[in-house]
């Protein structure tokens, strides 16, 4: 028995190890993540006390006074504590959470931002909007400033995907057909990870992204220069790179913004360099993982949409790759 | 007691009960498989080939051969017997695969292949004996304990009846007519006694890719690519490819599978060099289906995950893709519809490929056909079309 406790006791350490600073519920870095965490703890404390309590009168219903014993036993009991109890607690705990999310369901202020995000088998769409159209593409890597109203557009363009940041926010689904809003607002700079919630299929597990909240100045510095021109290729490596990338047909599903290149399948590539991972958020951004996903991608996310070129020689991918670390 | 009375006797006794039965018959399958294992051991039966078969028994296996043949083969016919463009394809590859054994008209069967047991038949007298399905089951399972192979590459059926388009045609023809169909341009025999001697200038052998591919002209079956012209390194790729049986074609599985890695090089070097030889005229196709072509083509349906064609397949692309511009239509059709149907994807290319062309709708896939076919060789990106 000591054993088992013991061993049960290690696992629940083991598990609350996964908990750390980027992608936790726990710790919850914006407004909308503290309101699900308050909630949160006040539901843990809530089932804790309702636990006591049950403990209690079971122990009393089994060895209690006979005054207590028949008290328990009658249908007085069940009617107060099975009936009652359960009707107004969660009525007011209803109530309590649809106030205290009030902000997240309809907000009447106006957003600082707007950034379109669809869900796609399996990579996310990120498109900054404003009035004037879409002005900005991005995939998997969402650069929003810090301490403003941020809307995020969710919608899905294949099967139903989940977006969830925990440390920004609760979940909300990405519908075929539908369009859900939510509002964030990171309070510190920072990076904030999250996944898909919802099973999309084959490598759904490996789905993630994640979000990077920047000072106000650096995120209009950021938005600012991504112009219609990307820097010319530096070396002649990249240059050749460049070369093998339009002729070698990646530019029918990427795009990349002010070469011939305007594919729409794929992520956009026009600032390729800059992600810290790749693959959804699945692997780090260096030049050999890049490598390995161009001519073995299905190896490293089998099943993901992405053929793998394997015609590329190792110098070529060499050189494809450093023209795609040049995307800044 | 009589001989009949003792027998008997013996037969009552042992039908006395179902364990005697029972013992009688597993002693006499034992004895039997003891006896049988004796008669192989001790090499008392001649397995010459040169013997043949006693009368009786080359009797009960033809008999055997031909019924298990009608029971297993499909009901389907030829679809067309006048489809030139199939009988071509099968007589380019009858000569090269069938002919060293079975002959072909005005050759006879090769003495090494008529020494076979059974030996060959000529095939003139004996396709008007069976059903289209049944010729399709032959040359797509061959014939156990005869010598006759399979299909190389089982799935390709397309390529099975190609050839029993080209077995209906067979007995039709004469010397001439027969080397017309199997070796097109390169039929002449003006060969020199030094080159024959040397081996050299034979038409005749399972390489000469001209053929059915054409050296001068364009190929003369609508099913078979044009190489010349076409990148070097495309065509090395897909001699490899087929070489080393990753791309599924019993036809030129068969015809590469003896070239080594030196003459692929040059074999590829060589066509890629010769002069585009223009397509052969067909009937144009209808306007509708050359539109609905060309916009998959150019931009594809970024929906639906079909990227733009002429991103790689346009005159800027990588030298191991294919320039599909002037390609035959039934061609490009069938290429796509084997890739839908499982196959060629685990070369370099093909991987690519395969995924895209699974996206394709079947009317699609003949748009896209009808559209590059349309297309004069070289054609770029954002040419123009004159219709």
């Amino acid at each position: 028995m000591m054993t088992r406790i013991l061993s049960c006791c290690t696992l629940a350490a083991l598990a609350l190890t996964g908990c750390n600073e980027l992608q936790s519920a726990l710790a919850p870095r914006g407004d909308e993540a503290r309101r699900v965490a308050l909630l949160t703890w006040i539901l843990f404390a809530g089932a804790a006390a309702i636990l006591f309590a049950v403990g209690g009168a079971l122990a009393l219903a089994i060895a209690g006074p006979c005054r207590w014993r028949r008290a328990l036993g009658g249908e007085r009991a069940i009617r107060l504590g099975g009936i009652a109890f359960p009707m107004v607690t969660l009525t007011i705990l209803l109530g309590y959470g649809v106030w205290l999310m009030r902000e997240t369901i309809a907000s009447d202020r106006p957003a600082a931002l707007r950034v379109e995000i669809t869900g796609e088998q399996w990579w996310w769409r990120v498109a900054y909007a404003d009035q004037g159209g879409i002005r900005l593409s991005e995939a998997n890597e969402i650069r929003i400033p810090v301490g403003r109203e941020i809307d995020l557009v969710l919608r899905s363009a294949d099967v139903i995907h989940s977006f969830w940041v925990p440390s920004l926010g609760g979940k909300l689904d990405m519908i075929p057909g539908r369009t859900n809003t939510l509002r964030l607002r990171a309070d510190r700079p920072g990076i904030y990870r999250g996944q898909c919630a919802e099973y999309c299929g084959g490598p759904h597990a490996l789905m993630a992204l994640e979000v990077v909240a920047l000072p106000e100045a650096e995120f209009a510095a950021w938005l600012r220069s991504a112009g219609p021109q990307p820097s010319a290729p530096a070396s002649i490596g990249e240059r050749r790179g460049s070369e093998l990338f339009q002729a070698a047909g990646c530019g029918a599903c990427h795009a990349i913004r002010g070469t011939e290149a305007a594919g729409t399948i794929g992520p956009d590539l026009s600032r390729v360099g800059q992600r810290r991972f790749l693959a959804a958020a699945t692997i780090p951004n260096t030049p050999e993982n890049l490598a390995r996903f161009i001519a073995k991608g299905q190896s490293l996310k089998p099943g993901n949409a992405m053929p793998e070129f394997r015609v590329f020689s190792e110098e070529e991918l060499q050189v494809l790759t450093a023209y795609l670390g040049s995307l800044k | 007691m009589s001989l009949l009375a003792r027998a008997r006797a013996a037969s009552r006794w042992l039908l006395a009960s179902w364990r005697r039965v029972l013992g009688t018959a597993l002693i006499l399958i034992v004895a039997g498989l003891a006896g049988i294992t004796l008669f192989a051991w001790i090499g008392v039966y001649n397995v010459a080939a040169s013997t043949g078969h006693f009368h009786v028994v080359d009797l009960f296996l033809r008999f055997g051969m031909e019924n298990s043949v009608k029971t297993r083969a499909p009901g389907t016919t030829l679809p067309s017997q006048d489809d030139e463009d199939t009988v071509r394809l099968g007589a380019g590859h009858f000569h090269g695969g069938c002919a060293y054994c079975h002959g072909s008209p005005g050759t006879p069967v090769s003495p090494v292949a008529a020494s076979m047991l059974p030996p060959p038949p000529d095939l003139k007298d004996k396709v008007g004996l069976w059903r289209d399905g049944e010729l399709f089951w032959i040359v797509k399972h061959g014939l156990k304990y005869a010598g006759m192979p399979g299909w190389p590459v089982l799935q390709r059926e397309d390529e099975v009846w190609a050839l029993v388009a080209f077995l209906r045609r067979l007995p039709m023809l004469d010397r001439e007519a027969y080397r017309a169909l199997a070796m097109g341009e390169v039929a002449d025999e003006s060969q020199t006694g030094a080159e024959l001697a040397a081996g050299r200038g034979t038409s005749d052998s399972v390489e000469a890719c001209a053929r059915c591919h054409g050296l001068k002209e364009a190929p003369r079956s609508q099913l078979v690519p044009i190489l010349q012209g076409q990148p070097e390194a495309m065509l090395a790729d897909a001699l490899r490819a087929y070489a080393a049986g990753e791309r599924d074609s019993g036809v030129m599985q068969t015809a590469v599978s003896g070239l080594s890695e030196r003459l692929i090089s040059r074999l590829a070097a060589f066509y890629s060099d010769l002069p585009r030889p223009s397509l052969r005229s067909t009937l144009p196709p209808e306007r509708a289906m050359l539109d609905r072509g060309e916009g998959l083509a150019r931009e594809g349906v970024p929906s639906r995950g079909i990227p733009a064609c002429m991103n790689c397949h346009g005159p800027d692309g990588l030298p191991t893709y294919p320039k599909l511009a002037g390609q035959p239509a039934r061609y490009l059709e069938g290429r796509l519809q084997a890739w839908r149907t499982g196959l060629n994807g685990r070369n370099a290319t093909g991987v690519i490929m395969a995924p895209i062309a699974r996206r394709l709708s079947p009317r699609q896939a003949a748009d896209l056909a009808a559209f590059f076919a349309s297309l004069p060789p070289g054609a770029g990106r954002n040419d123009r079309v004159e219709r």
